[in-house]
Formats: C-alpha cells, structure tokens, sequence
C-alpha cells in the first residue's frame, strides 16, 4: 500500500520517513470502522422497555430485538410441550407473550419478568429469553428501580382491587 | 475512619483497618523516598523506598489474613463478614469469599499489586529506572491501599453482631472455578503493573532504550499468561454453571477482561520489532499504558454499575474514584509520552511491506481494532443512555460480526509472521514458503467440504488452522533436520518454539471456538419418571429424583440415562437465597463433542422433570488449546532475558 522504499540510498540522506502514508491509512481504517460500527450498532441495539413505551414506539420497534419487563397475566403453560402463553403489562398497556422453554414454579400470575424477543406486526410478543425478576441482585433489567416502582405500584393496585 | 477501629467490639475488624492505615503511611512515604531518590539520584533514599515496599507488603498481608481469620472464624462483628459468610459454608467457600465481595476483591487486588511491588524490589537492577519504577508501582499501590483503608473498607466493625452472616452470592459457591478465576485474573490484571511502570520509569529519565523492555518481558508475558487462563477459566466456569450451554456472552465484563488480553497480546508481539529493530518505541510505550489502563477500566465497569452484567456488583463510592484513578493513568500517560516525544523518535527505517516486522505490525493493528470495537460496543449502551436516556444494551450478533472476521485476520498473520524473515523478504521466497500451508489449508477446506461443512466462517476457519499448522512444521522439521533432533531446537531458542507452541494451542483453540459455535444444538422437553423420550436424536429417561440436604442448602438430583449413560445433573437451592434454584449441569466430555444436561424445573413431588439437552462439537479444544498456549509461554519463559548474540541488525541500527 505505501510506495516502496529504496533500499540502496545511503543512509545519511534519508529525511525522517513521510509519515502521510500511515496517517492516510490511519485515518481510513478509523472512517471504516465508525462506518461499520455505526451502521451496524443501529441494527444491534436493543432496547429495554415497558409495555407503554412500546406501545408509542411500536413503529420504530417491530421486528427488532428488545428487552420488555412488566407483570405477569393469564398464565398457560403445558409442561410437556413447554409451550409457554402468557400477557405481560404494566396496568396500562398489556401484551400477549408467546414462549417455548422450561419455566420455573417462579413464575406466576403478578409476578415481575423481563422477556426478550421481537414483536410481529400482530403485536404478539416472540420471547426467546425469560428473565424472571426473583431476586434484587439479579440486575438484568438496567432501570432497577424505575421497574421496582412500577411492579410495586401494580401490586398495590392489585390489591386494592382485591 | 478512625473511629470505627474498636479493638473492643472487633478486634480482628481493628486489626485488620490499623494494617492497611500503617501500609497506606508505608506508601506515601515510599513514594515520597523514591521520587526523591530519583531526584537526587540518592542512593540512600531508593534503598529506603525499597524497604518500605517490604512493610508494605507485610501490613498488607497482615490485613488480609485479619480478614481471612475473620472469614474462618465466622466473626460477624466485621461487617464483610457478616454480609458475604455464613458460618454453614464449607470452609473452601468461606475462603473464596475473601474475593467474592466488592471490598475483599480490592483487598486482593492490593495484597498481589504489594506482592508483585515487593519481588520487584527484590530482582530491580541498580540503574536509574530503579526509583522512578518503584515510584510509579508506589503510585498504584497508593490507589488501591488507598481505597482499601478508605472508601471500600472491608473492616468495617458491626455494632449489632447477628448470629449468623447472610452467606455469598449462590453464583459463587456452585462451582470450585471461582475459587481460581478472579485469583487468575488478577494476577493478570496487577502483573501489568510492573511492565507500566518501567514504561514510566523510562519515559521520566528518558532512558527510552529497549532496556526497559528486556527487564519487563518476563513480567510481561507472566501477567500475558495469567490472563489468558484467567479468561479462559472465566469461560469454563460459565459453561460449568450457568446451564446454557456457552462460555463466552460477550457480557460488559467479560469484555473488559478481554480488551487488556487483546493489547497485552498485540504488546507482546510488537516489543519484539523494537528488540529486533529498533522501531515503535513510542508505539509501545502507548500499548502498554493503554493495556495497563483499560484493567482499571475493566474494573471500573464491573464495579460502578455503570453497565449491567451479571458481574455487576452493588455501587457505592467505588465507581468515581476509579474513574478518577483511570483519569489519572490515561491524562499522566498521555502527558509523559507526549513530553517524550522527540526522543521517542525511530532510528530505523520503517518496516518493509514484506517483513516479519509488517505482518507484527498489522497484526497489532487488527488487536487495536478489535479492542476499540469491543469497548465501543461495551460502552454504547452507556453513551445511548446518556444521550437519549433510553435504556438499551448490545447483542452478541454485534460482536460475533466483528468477531469472526478479525479472528481470521488474525490467524491468518500468525500463519504468515513467522515464515517472514525480519527487514525485508521477496516475493518470489514467500511465495515458495507459503505453497505448501496455503496448499495444506484448501485442502483441508475441500475435505471438510465433501464431508458436509457448510459455513462459510468454519470452512475459513479450517483451512486458516491447517495453513497455520503446516507452516509451523514445515519450520520446527527444517530447522530440526539442520540441527539434529527437536529437543535440541527447545533448549536451544525455547523462546520461539515455546511462541510456536503458543501458536499451536491458540490454533486448537479455534477450531473449538468455530465449531462449538457453529453446531451448538440444544433441545428442551419434559420428562416423566420412567418414560423415554427423543431429544436430538438421543433417547433420554427420567430415572429417579431424589433431593439431598446440605447445611448450606439442599440439592435435587436427577438421574437421567441418555443412549445408556448415566448423567445426574443437580438443581442447587441455597439457604441465604431459597427461591433462586442454581443449576449444575451434567457434562460428559469428549474430544469431538460434549453432551450437556441441565435441570430446568423439577416436580416437588419428584414425578417429573424438565430438562433441556445441549450437544456442541470441539468445546473440550477449547480447555486443550488453552493449556497448550499456557504451555508454550512457559517453555519460552524459561529463556533468558537477553539473547546472548545481538542480532546483527541490532548493530547496523546502532551505527545508523
């Protein structure tokens, strides 16, 4: 890539080597780079949301990978085909959750959780990774406390309502 | 501070918290004896900031056997204790628990940077570097002595004693692997140490020479090794534990102890240009000051908080005074390189296109573009976060895009370095030597073709390993029939046959990394007590569930035969954490591929049992290539500092 050096000149008369060739491939290399990490992180970032935020950035967010934590509803499980349904919901918005794994005695009806997956365009929530929020140094989700308060929050409703 | 020493309610607490006071003053006036020794070149006073290094090390150890005393004793009035024990561990878990915990894990980041600070003070040379390196390990010491007496004391007494302590974190106990992982890491992590400040010392007195890389190579290569097993160990502990089948997440933390690895690694192969050829002297001084940096800033990301992992510890004060302490070593290290500048300058000619110095010189390129990715991917979430204040975090997708292609980059320079002669080689030679491992690698492409390989990654990946491995024996077996025989070869240069080994592990280790990725099956089902089931082709049946009590908890165990064998994977539930159930998988190693077993959900009635299967290839080469690599670091250890022969290039440059 740079031009090649003659090894015959005698060495006093080599001047410091022209350092153009490094800084252009440098500067190249960098361009490249931020073009590629750019582009691709765009495609790679997942967000974390609640049901609400999701439901005002459906357009944005169907069909890419995001994180969505909220309260468990309207559980049905069968154990032998591991085929997991469920709606997950923060009071004011609520989602179908479709699954297919093993899922713990830890998850029941209001219990908190986090799924990760895609939404399809009929707004039903793929998970292909269940985060069952059992204990307050599994620190998964990022906004702990904002979750914290909203579970909390939806608890008591619940059981006012009760 | 001072007030909580209370030799009456704690005293192992008190011990403990006048240890680490006493070595915090032993610091300070180190560092003040060797910037003064340094100074006015006294000899008298180097000596003296020598001898502090010794106290020390002694108070530092003498806090942490306080701690570990307390730990063994179950002393609950020391608040650590208290919070990461319990007097029903096993003693081994009690021990681990020293380093489970954010204050005990500076605690022994301080106690091994003091050990390391007092072997170096016992091999310095008497040269001018002497007080300047010890000042600058003064100054590390300082940081983490500091924090340790200071804002992340574990020797904070409790004033309410409880009757018993609220046990470590179940992560930590399920498996004997961390009992060795953090102590590895860190020995990687604090061995850096040493080789930055020679760096610093160099920069200061301007002795910019390559002798401050000749006495640091060793060290260099010791905190290399440590690492790489630290890495790897971190990895097999993940795939032990966690039950999903994996070893690498790409989880923040994971990444931070990588991006040290990947510098370290591209430090070690360009030091041998300034050896050889007298060229990148500023070039390394940067690596080693960016490599020695981003530990710290491992450090600060696993314990600020700042990005979530499933290392994260709780915050605290910790996060901004390690940021202050990274601020500190990038704003110094940059201001101390950029004043030495002018005498950093190369005295020979730059690298020919076709030399053993260009194929180094890209390859440090690739492990430079390969950290920048995996910090910038790392940190973004962070950057979002600020920015938009949306919470977000990067996929394994982003990294594995990445990944891959700069791995084989990367293989294939290893493959080609060592065939190239240093300064300068034709074409018409190169083309000659790489005939037969280019050969040996399409081959190996076409073979693994006919017999069903399909992705394009791991065919590349094959044929990269074959080109590499011909090319290693087409050199060890020309270089053996000149010689005689091929031990005389590795007693002879066990600095480049222990590289070559090196090379040979990192090769296994690949084809590990390419496989187990790429053919990872798993498969989930439910299986009652006594019914087969298919899974994967397998037939799986549920034998017996039996639970087992411990006094630390209790364990229900599963006996399930796959294709005959008897596997007897465990669901661990710990008592300081009852609804958090911890799988411990079952794995039957093989050379050409695992069988996974882990217990998903259990019957309390012990009639059924979830289960999920997991089958990859090649994991074992993973372990394999790793102990290789180990190896072959050690065999080059073993060779001395200093060729005995300048090479005589070293000449031609010095008469330049």
């Amino acid at each position: 890539m740079s031009a090649p050096s003659s090894p015959q000149l005698p060495q006093a008369r080599r001047r410091r080597k022209n350092p153009l060739p490094y800084v252009l491939a440098g500067v190249a290399l960098a361009g490249l780079l931020t073009y590629i990490i750019f582009g691709n992180l765009a495609q790679s970032i997942e967000y974390f949301v609640t049901p609400t935020e999701y439901k005002a950035q459906a357009a944005n967010l169907q069909g890419h990978t995001v994180r969505i934590g909220g309260l468990v509803r309207a559980v049905k499980y069968d154990r032998n085909s591991l085929d997991l349904n469920f709606n997950v919901t923060d009071g004011s918005a609520t989602f179908p959750v479709v699954y297919q794994g093993a899922v713990s005695d830890l998850f029941k009806e209001n219990q908190g959780v986090v799924v990760r997956g895609t939404f399809n365009a009929q707004n039903v929530f793929h998970a292909n990774e269940l985060i069952v929020k059992h204990s307050e140094e599994y620190r998964i989700p990022r906004s702990q406390s904002e979750l914290k308060d909203m579970l909390k929050n939806a608890k008591d409703a619940n059981a006012e309502g009760q | 501070m001072l007030n909580l020493i209370s030799f009456q309610s704690s005293p192992l607490a008190a011990l403990g918290q006048v240890a680490m006071l006493l070595a915090l003053a032993f610091t300070l006036a180190g560092l003040w004896l060797s910037v003064l020794g340094g100074l006015r070149s006294d000899p008298r006073s180097t000596e003296a900031a020598r001898r502090s290094v010794w106290a020390v090390f002694a108070f530092v150890s003498l806090a942490i056997l306080a701690l570990l005393s307390a730990l063994l004793r179950d002393d609950f009035s020391v608040r650590y204790v208290a919070e990461h024990s319990m007097t029903t561990s096993p003693t081994w878990v009690k021990i681990t628990s020293l380093w489970g915990a954010l204050e005990g894990s500076i605690l022994l980041w301080a106690w091994l940077l003091a050990g390391y600070a007092f072997i170096l003070s016992l091999t310095l040379r008497r040269d001018a570097l002497r007080p300047w390196a010890l000042g600058a390990m003064f100054v590390s010491l300082l940081f983490f002595v500091g924090v340790v007496a200071g804002v992340a004391s574990p020797f904070t007494p409790l004033a309410q004693i409880p009757l018993q302590g609220q046990g470590p974190n179940p992560a930590l106990q399920n498996h004997w692997m961390m009992a060795v992982h953090p102590v590895l890491l860190y020995l990687g992590f604090v061995g850096l140490s040493v080789p930055f400040a020679y760096a610093v010392a160099a920069l200061i007195t301007g002795r910019l020479s390559d002798h401050w890389l000749s006495v640091t190579r060793r060290w260099t290569l010791m905190a290399w090794v440590f690492l790489t097993a630290a890495i790897v160990a971190g990895g097999w502990w993940s795939y032990e534990t966690l039950g999903w089948g994996g070893y690498w997440a790409w989880d923040p933390v994971e990444n931070a102890s990588f991006i040290p690895w990947l510098l370290t690694t591209a430090f070690l192969h360009s030091i041998q240009i300034q050896e050889k050829r007298n060229l990148l002297r500023g070039w390394n001084i940067w690596l080693i000051v960016l490599a020695y940096t981003s530990t710290v800033l491992g450090t600060f990301l696993n314990r600020s908080g700042i990005v979530q992992s499933v290392h994260a510890f709780a915050g605290g004060p910790v996060g901004p005074v390690f940021l202050g302490f990274l601020a500190l070593l990038l704003i110094g290290g940059v201001a101390l390189t950029a004043w030495r500048t002018p005498k950093l300058r190369d005295l020979g000619e730059a690298p020919a296109p076709l030399s053993r110095e260009a194929a180094f010189l890209a390859g440090n390129w690739l492990f430079l573009v390969f950290s920048a990715v995996v910090l910038l991917g790392t940190l973004f979430p962070v950057i979002v976060e600020a920015v938009t204040g949306r919470k977000s975090s990067i996929g394994a997708p982003f990294f594995n895009t990445f990944s891959v292609p700069i791995g084989l980059g990367l293989l294939l320079l290893m493959g080609v370095g060592p065939l190239l002669p240093w300064r300068r080689a034709d074409g018409e030679s190169l083309l000659m030597a790489l005939r037969l491992p280019v050969g040996t690698g399409v081959l190996a492409a076409i073979i693994a073709a006919v017999l069903g390989v399909r992705s394009v990654a791991v065919l590349l990946t094959l044929a990269l390993c074959a080109y590499n491995v011909a090319g290693l024996a087409t050199l060890t077996l020309r270089a053996a029939r000149q010689r005689g025989s091929l031990t005389a070869l590795l007693s002879e240069q066990p600095r480049r046959y222990g590289a070559y080994t090196a090379h040979l592990g990192l090769v296994v280790l690949a084809l590990g990394l390419a496989f187990s990725g790429a053919y990872k099956q798993s498969g989930e089902t439910t299986l009652n007590l006594g019914q087969d089931k298919q899974v994967l082709g397998d037939t799986l049946r549920l034998e017996s569930l039996r639970e087992a009590k411990y006094d630390y908890g209790s364990s229900a165990i599963t006996q399930i035969r796959v294709n005959g064998q008897s596997f007897a994977p465990r669901m661990n539930v710990y008592a300081q954490d009852p609804g958090t159930p911890f799988p411990t998988p079952a794995v039957r190693y093989s050379v050409l591929g695992d069988t996974y077993l882990v217990t998903t959900n259990i019957d309390k009635n012990g009639k059924w049992a979830s289960i999920r299967l997991i089958k990859s290839p090649l994991v074992s080469w993973i372990w394999v290539g790793t102990l290789i690599i180990v190896l072959g670091a050690g065999v080059t250890l073993l060779s001395p500092a200093r060729p005995a022969v300048r090479k005589v290039t070293g000449g031609a440059v010095a008469a330049d």
